[in-house]
């Protein structure tokens, strides 16, 4: 499957946990970026490609997934002449006949809205970021932000599955299960690709499909954590089952398999007796992932108050760094409710707040445990919003529709420039002026880090060669550290 | 015969009987060997697709391929080195050499020394295999005589014997009927069936089992569990909101056809156009559900026409699909790069299915069924609806019957005093309910401006004005009156309107609107399916004050609803007529006037004095609301001194207005309006197809995108086949004859590989979905064919067909395999052997729950409900009792969180038409099969039947306990493994009494504490030990 590319030498996908353990370090010790090594070839692992298609800067990316579309006027892009324009009509050459949603689009009038957010420059770096992200601003020299993206879809469905999937509509694979696919588990005892959705958040409605494995074998799909006892689907033992007694049941079935397989070849067979042999470790081995009660006090409190409900984002967010480091490969989180079609000012806050603590602190705690530089963390939703007034311009209130022309999202560690911002939106924040990313820009920059070319993992079905990034994506080159 | 090729045939040569494995000897097969290294390396460019095409040249077709490019020849045969193609895939200069270094493709040295012999063999070249009509082969003569049953086996054993292979030994009589029972129902035998089948001593015990199988209900439950993965079978909607959808009675269609043993032919013809067939049955009209099945959408803000044109695409897909063995995804977009199928064949193909009178989106307010819809009122449902529509036709002929009576009553009237009376009280005309004269301040978001009388308001467009009235059903009648000034010719507008919303309510309601500068009233259950709609043939004037009138008598018809423009009867056009069902909402049943939440409201139009009423106004009333004089002219007039027309329409607002007996004949009809309606609004619906009268336009969608419309096109089949005949009309049905013909070169073998892999666990084909130049070959092509021709000769009989495959030497073999042939066959391609593979998602469930009998057999209905769905991604409840034990095909199926035992299990998510499972063994399996309680409580209901069979032995519990898991007796190394773990769990529960009670106590039925000589212990020992098999290979796998 692996097609090698002369110019690039293959690199073969190496086991931090593995070589933690050459080195006698276990997991929660602390490695520097030395010790990753980032030539060593060491095996390969369970995913199809042999060998990734050139150096990879990370080992494994979290993906913050913020659904409903976060408003970057309010946050990242600072736009002081859409604030000094406030009220005023949208013009017809900044919009220039594109087309807007079904729910704004009838409205006969366009009012510009400011945002009504304080902007501060952050860090050395000098990032602006509104007042609602304190925390985010003390970690601003780690980010690259990238103003410019844009995607095709005006809706939510069509949109984040393009996000996550790379087409507007279902049935192809993630990019989660294009990344188990092609890389495989690097911790044999966890999933390679694991889900979170924050609890209890309504709005915008998440599919499964978004963590599918569409036509790729299903054991690429993303496996859910659940944020209630059982984290995998029956993962624990049934009520009056205990570890002897499962013990006793496994090797009983162990020894019926033997004996098949003592009757004459049986590779399925062989393959069964292993993957028990998985299951009753991710019996121990995701409890023990999962286990917040372990974290020292200090880690809880960066991450906020929220850590110690589960289910939380700040909760998931935790995890996702439990995860990193137990070497799980993609690590997606989803966090709804940025869809502030109406009352933005309460509800962007409200949204900033769950969010703006725990993603700094994760992004902290990745760095002080040497993480942060082979883990590539990336954050946004699946479009952003309208400068304009969706409904009544009020004083105290309004709200934003959706906008596909031009949104923010940011990466961090694992081989992307840190304190930088990249592409410009014009100075209303409708359209793109500097360097746009499309997210199939982003898909291909993602898989670039981890070592993929986009364009050669393939899936050929109903034969054609699928990729992720379906026919478009240039990995963004100037970000890269 | 009717040939389906178009393309000539002359140049054929046929393949090679034989298929070599190794390709480095024997001739090069074209099909075989050279065709998927153009596809895969060469035709993105150099391909069917027009526009990527690069420097003119093309490899797809044979002209193309052998073309004299200007002073060179790409392709020479039997000269390679003249041939430039073979000078280009080996130049040294990068810049030359193909496919160039850019396009990531690569041509190895294995297979530029392919193409080079191909050359040097005088580059034979054929047309694909499978676009060429099926062969008639005759069955290979094969030296080992004494093996072949049938001609299926002479052509696998000859492709053995080339190989130098022997087939498998036939597997044992357990295995057979286990094997047997699975493939053809789903579940495993019982132990007496094994036993019959063991001592069966007629010569065709085989035979008589098949039979049997074949006959059985279940048969159907288990071929419809794949076709339901084709059809993109759910339950709800799918995208994002995915709410509930009452689509199972079509899922029933299909278990019953099957089971009916409908020829595929015409099971095909049905599900495509069965409502196109003359005199079509409700039956045949709900087998087209088959094309609603896609996933449908709902959010807020969807523009329609995108959905619309996603929902045709899938039909088109999903038919390439599940029909002819083809991708029509990329050619959505583009000609197709390496089959013969352009974007132009797509688009034709797409203008059969765009002709049905759908909407986008469906409706989020309501509960409406997108139409077309069957109704499929219960037995009970239809005998009282006959009798509601009795009861309104006498009261419309009563009211009728009065209408002498009513005259002469008239006549008196006309000249009695009560008339003058009349002619005082007209003001106000009688049945206002509301009158807004906007004298005061204007209302939010409008403003005063001199109106018609006195004051009236400009709208803004976003603010409506609401009212307190306007809560009509669809059998009242109602008028609403209104003055109105356009500022210019709206291309839509809503002047005012009573329903939930727009697009998120399929418009459920009545409204009146402005459409391209026309006026436009309607009363809607579902837009466009389930409405009625007139449209003034005239644009109204801007600027101009005009009076409307919307007057409804309360028919549920278009003939019952009229406009009136200042006082006039309005020429119209009827848009729609077809109203059948409610029309008011949970709530919000208001009049708001001029703008409705996401649509275009009436910005900058004038309004005054608007009236509404709860009754139908005549003529002549409505002619005063419009500030004429009629009424009163004629009023005043004496009886002997009125004309003609005059004293016609007086007689209208007499009967209308004053005429007692009228009013009461009126309510009664109502009544009766009533109460057919009640009974109506209760039907169930199911979404059909049904044709549009008139054709709705289809167009050629540049790159796909649903706005950007290139040309308008007519339905038609792709034009690599041979057409449709010039006379044959142009609709479904012919496509779905055309499908089915007999010598159509992919539907007969594109359905027979089905079945093969559903017996063999690969096709023949093992790209069942693809059988184009990317597809794999058949690895037995001539077998391939003459089943595909035997299955057409037998009437598309299915179950014919599965008998002669099940009957064969070729199935029948045993799955033992040795290391050797493993190794030389890892893949089973030569069918040596018989093929072993987890089962099914469905049969590991069912055959659990079987075994304990716990399974609840029923055929049909609305979906069940077992444990996992209420731990899936979108939880809902459970059931409880017998909707927990349902078979797996009646399982709730949610596509935005399908159940997730089955998902674990590798089922197919249904988004999309998938003919295919892929095959994945993965520790989440192993944690179902261990923890799921329903798998607990299977092996709790077994262990308790065994108990009261087997009493106090243990070993006959355990023994019995193997064999109705796996199909066979242990060997005594194995009863010693499981007897073993009996013990040391008996001993373990006899300690922790507790434990015992809370592993009883899984699931939702009780066990049973009434066991002779069982003390919990034992029950839950043996419950362990049965729990621990249904992990054990013996059960989970077909063998």
């Amino acid at each position: 499957m692996a097609i090698h590319n002369s110019k690039c030498e293959p690199v073969q996908v190496k086991s931090r946990r593995r070589m933690l353990k050459q080195l006698g370090i276990g997991f929660g010790g602390i490695a520097t970026a030395g010790m990753l090594g980032r030539s060593a070839p060491v095996e390969a692992s369970g995913g199809i490609l042999s060998a990734t298609h050139h150096l990879p800067r990370a080992r494994r990316v979290i993906f913050l997934f913020q659904s409903g579309g976060p408003s970057q006027m309010d946050t990242f892009d600072y736009k002081p002449e859409l604030n000094a324009k406030h009220g005023t009509q949208l013009p017809a050459e900044v919009r220039m006949g594109q087309r807007l949603t079904a729910m704004s689009g009838n409205q006969t009038s366009l009012p510009l809205v400011g945002s009504p957010f304080k902007f501060q420059q952050h860090g050395e770096s000098g990032i602006w970021m509104s007042e609602l992200l304190p925390h985010m601003a003390k970690v601003a020299d780690e980010l690259c932000v990238i103003k410019s993206v844009h995607t095709d879809a005006i809706n939510h469905g069509p949109a984040v599955t393009l996000v996550q999937t790379g087409s507007q509509f279902p049935g192809r694979p993630s990019i989660g299960g294009w990344i188990s696919y092609g890389l495989g588990a690097e911790n044999e005892d966890l999933p390679p690709f694991v889900v979170m959705v924050t609890k209890d958040k309504g709005g915008q409605p998440l599919v499964s499909r978004l963590w599918g494995s569409g036509f790729l074998p299903s054991k690429n799909q993303g496996v859910r954590f659940r944020s209630g006892k059982d984290p995998i689907l029956y993962l624990g033992n049934p009520s009056g089952i205990d570890p002897q007694t499962r013990q006793r049941m496994l090797t009983a079935l162990r020894d019926l398999h033997e004996m098949q397989i003592e009757k004459g070849a049986n590779p399925e067979i062989e393959n069964k007796i292993s993957q028990y042999d998985l299951a009753f470790r991710m019996q121990s081995s995701v409890p023990e992932a999962t286990r917040i009660e372990d974290e020292p006090e200090h880690v809880l409190k960066k991450y906020g108050e929220d850590v110690r409900n589960p289910g939380s984002y700040a909760a998931n967010c935790l995890l996702a760094r439990r995860l990193a480091e137990r070497d799980v490969r993609f690590i997606q989180l989803y966090h709804q409710g940025w869809d502030q079609h109406g009352n933005l000012v309460k509800s962007l806050s409200r949204q900033c707040q769950e969010t703006d603590q725990p993603t700094a602190a994760l992004l902290s705690d990745l760095k002080e445990r040497g993480l942060l530089e082979d883990t590539l963390v990336v954050w946004g939703g699946e479009f952003g919003r309208t400068n304009y007034c969706q409904g009544k311009l009020r004083n105290d209130n309004f709200g934003r529709d959706h906008h596909p022309r031009c949104f923010t999202m940011w990466m961090a560690g694992g081989g992307v420039k840190g304190g930088i911002n990249y592409g410009k939106t014009g100075p209303l924040c409708y359209n793109i002026a500097e360097n746009p990313v499309h997210v199939f820009d982003i898909q291909a920059t993602l898989m670039h880090l981890l070592g993929i070319d986009h364009e050669r993992l393939t899936f050929k079905y109903q034969g054609r060669h699928f990729r992720l990034t379906d026919v478009g994506g240039k990995v963004v080159h100037p970000i890269l550290a | 015969m009717f040939h389906l090729l178009r393309i000539s045939l002359s140049a054929l040569f046929f393949v090679a009987a034989l298929a070599q494995s190794d390709r480095s000897h024997g001739e090069v097969d074209f099909n075989r060997d050279i065709r998927p290294l153009f596809a895969d390396r060469c035709l993105h460019c150099h391909g069917p697709d027009e526009e990527k095409r690069e420097g003119e040249y093309r490899l797809d077709i044979r002209e193309g391929a052998f073309a004299v490019l200007d002073d060179h020849r790409a392709i020479v045969p039997g000269d390679v080195e003249a041939s430039a193609l073979i000078e280009r895939i080996t130049s040294e200069d990068e810049d030359e050499r193909m496919p160039p270094a850019d396009s990531k493709r690569t041509l190895s040295a294995e297979e530029i020394d392919l193409l080079r012999r191909w050359v040097a063999e005088g580059a034979k070249w054929d047309l694909h295999w499978s676009f060429r009509p099926a062969e008639r082969p005759e069955a290979p003569q094969v030296t080992d005589q004494s093996w072949p049953r049938d001609e299926i086996d002479q052509f696998v054993l000859a492709r053995l014997e080339a190989e130098g292979l022997e087939p498998g030994a036939e597997a044992d009589r357990e295995r057979l009927i286990r094997r047997l029972s699975f493939d053809l129902t789903g579940l495993p035998p019982t132990l007496a069936e094994i036993d019959a089948f063991l001592t069966d001593e007629r010569p065709d015990a085989y035979g008589h089992l098949v039979d049997r199988l074949l006959a059985s209900p279940r048969y159907g439950e288990r071929m419809a569990s794949l076709w339901l993965d084709a059809a993109r079978y759910s339950d709800t909607y799918g995208y994002q909101v995915d709410r509930d959808r009452r689509v199972w009675p079509w899922r029933d269609w299909v278990i019953g056809a099957f089971n009916d043993n409908m020829p595929y032919d015409l099971f095909i013809q049905n599900q495509l156009a069965g409502d196109l067939f003359p005199d079509a049955t409700k039956e045949q009209i709900l087998a087209t559900t088959f094309n609603r099945l896609h996933p449908q959408k709902t959010e807020g803000g969807s523009i329609p026409e995108e959905f619309q044109n996603e929902y045709v695409a899938d039909r088109v897909q999903t038919l390439g699909t599940a029909v002819l063995g083809l991708a029509f995804e990329c050619c959505r977009c583009h000609d197709h790069k390496s089959d013969p199928i352009t974007q132009n064949d797509f688009y034709q193909l797409s203008a059969f299915f765009n002709n049905i009178d759908e909407f986008g989106l469906y409706s989020y307010s309501t509960d409406s069924v997108p139409t077309p819809t069957l109704r499929l009122p219960t037995q009970e449902q239809e005998k009282e609806l006959s009798k509601a529509k009795q009861a309104v036709a006498e009261q419309v002929a009563c009211a009728e019957g009065l209408e002498t009576e009513q005259r002469q009553a008239f006549e008196k009237w006309l000249h009695s005093s009560e008339r003058d009376q009349a002619l005082k009280s007209t003001e106000p005309i009688s049945g206002q309910v509301a009158h807004l004269d906007f004298g005061g301040t204007a209302p939010h978001g409008a403003k005063s401006i001199p109106g018609q009388v006195g004051k009236g308001v400009q709208l803004s467009g976003d603010d409506p004005i609401n009212t307190q009235v306007g809560d009509f059903r669809r059998y009242d009648p109602f008028t609403i009156s209104l003055w109105m000034r356009t500022p210019d010719e709206k291309k839509r507008a809503v002047i005012f309107h009573r329903s939930l919303g727009w697009t998120d309510a399929g418009s459920r309601g009545y409204e009146l609107l402005l459409e391209e500068g026309k006026l436009s009233a309607a009363l809607i259950h579902f837009w466009p399916g389930n409405a009625i709609r007139i449209r003034t043939q005239e644009k109204m004037t801007p600027g101009a004050w005009v009076h409307v009138a919307m007057v409804y008598d309360g028919s549920s018809s278009a003939d019952g609803l009229q406009l009136y423009l200042d006082g006039a009867p309005a020429p119209v056009d009827v848009v729609r007529d077809c109203l059948s069902k409610e029309i008011s909402g949970k709530d919000g049943d208001r009049i708001k006037i001029g703008a409705r939440d996401r649509d275009r409201g009436f910005s900058d139009g004038g309004l005054d004095e608007f009236e509404v009423y709860t009754r139908q106004l005549s003529p002549m009333e409505i002619d005063a609301l419009a500030g004429g004089t009629q009424l009163s002219a004629a009023l005043e007039k004496s009886a002997d001194a009125l004309s003609a027309a005059e004293r016609e329409a007086l007689w209208q607002f007499y009967r209308l207005s004053l005429d007692p007996v009228h009013k009461e004949s009126l309510a009664s009809l109502r009544e009766a309006r009533k109460a057919e309606a009640d009974v109506h609004d209760l039907v169930a619906e199911i979404m059909v197809m049904q044709e549009l009268p008139d054709r709705r336009p289809a167009f050629f969608l540049t790159r796909g995108v649903y706005h950007l419309r290139a040309r308008e096109v007519k339905p038609e089949t792709p034009a690599v086949f041979l057409p449709l005949p010039k006379k044959t009309p142009r609709n479904r049905l012919s496509l779905a004859r055309w499908l089915t013909d007999g010598d159509h070169p992919l539907t007969a073998r594109v359905a027979v590989n089905r079945f093969w892999q559903m017996l063999f666990g690969e096709g023949l084909v093992r790209t069942p979905e693809d059988f184009g130049s990317q597809g794999e070959m058949p690895t037995h092509p001539q077998l391939l064919d003459y089943l595909s021709n035997d299955f057409v000769d037998h009437n598309w009989d299915v179950k014919h067909l599965l008998k002669k495959i099940v009957q064969s030497a070729t199935y029948r073999q045993s799955s033992e395999v040795t290391s050797e042939l493993l190794e030389q066959d890892p893949e089973n391609q030569l069918l040596a052997r018989a093929s072993r593979y987890q089962l099914p998602a469905e049969m590991l469930r069912d055959a659990a729950l079987y075994a304990g009998g716990l399974l609840v057999e029923r055929i049909g209905g609305p979906p069940a409900k077992p444990y996992e769905v209420a731990v899936s991604f979108k939880p809902v409840d459970h059931d409880k009792g017998e909707g927990l034990f349902r078979r797996s095909v009646y399982t709730y199926w949610k596509r935005t969180g399908p159940a997730p035992v089955m998902m674990a299990l590798d089922a197919s998510k249904r988004d999309v038409c998938r003919v295919r499972r892929s095959r994945t063994s993965s520790p989440l399996q192993a944690l179902v099969l261990l923890n799921d309680p329903q798998f607990v409580e299977a092996g709790r209901h077994l262990s308790e039947k065994l108990l009261h069979e087997h009493g106090t032995s243990d070993t006959g519990v355990l023994a019995a306990m193997f064999r109705t898991l796996t199909g066979r007796r242990p060997t005594e190394a194995e009863l010693a493994v499981v007897e073993k773990l009996y013990q040391q769990q008996v001993a373990y529960f006899a300690d922790h009494q507790q434990q015992a009670e809370r592993y009883l106590t899984t699931g939702e039925s009780a066990y049973d504490d009434t066991l002779p000589c069982s003390p919990v212990e034992r029950l839950a020992a043996h419950s362990v030990v049965a729990a621990s098999l249904l992990n054990y290979e013996g059960f989970t796998m077909k063998r």
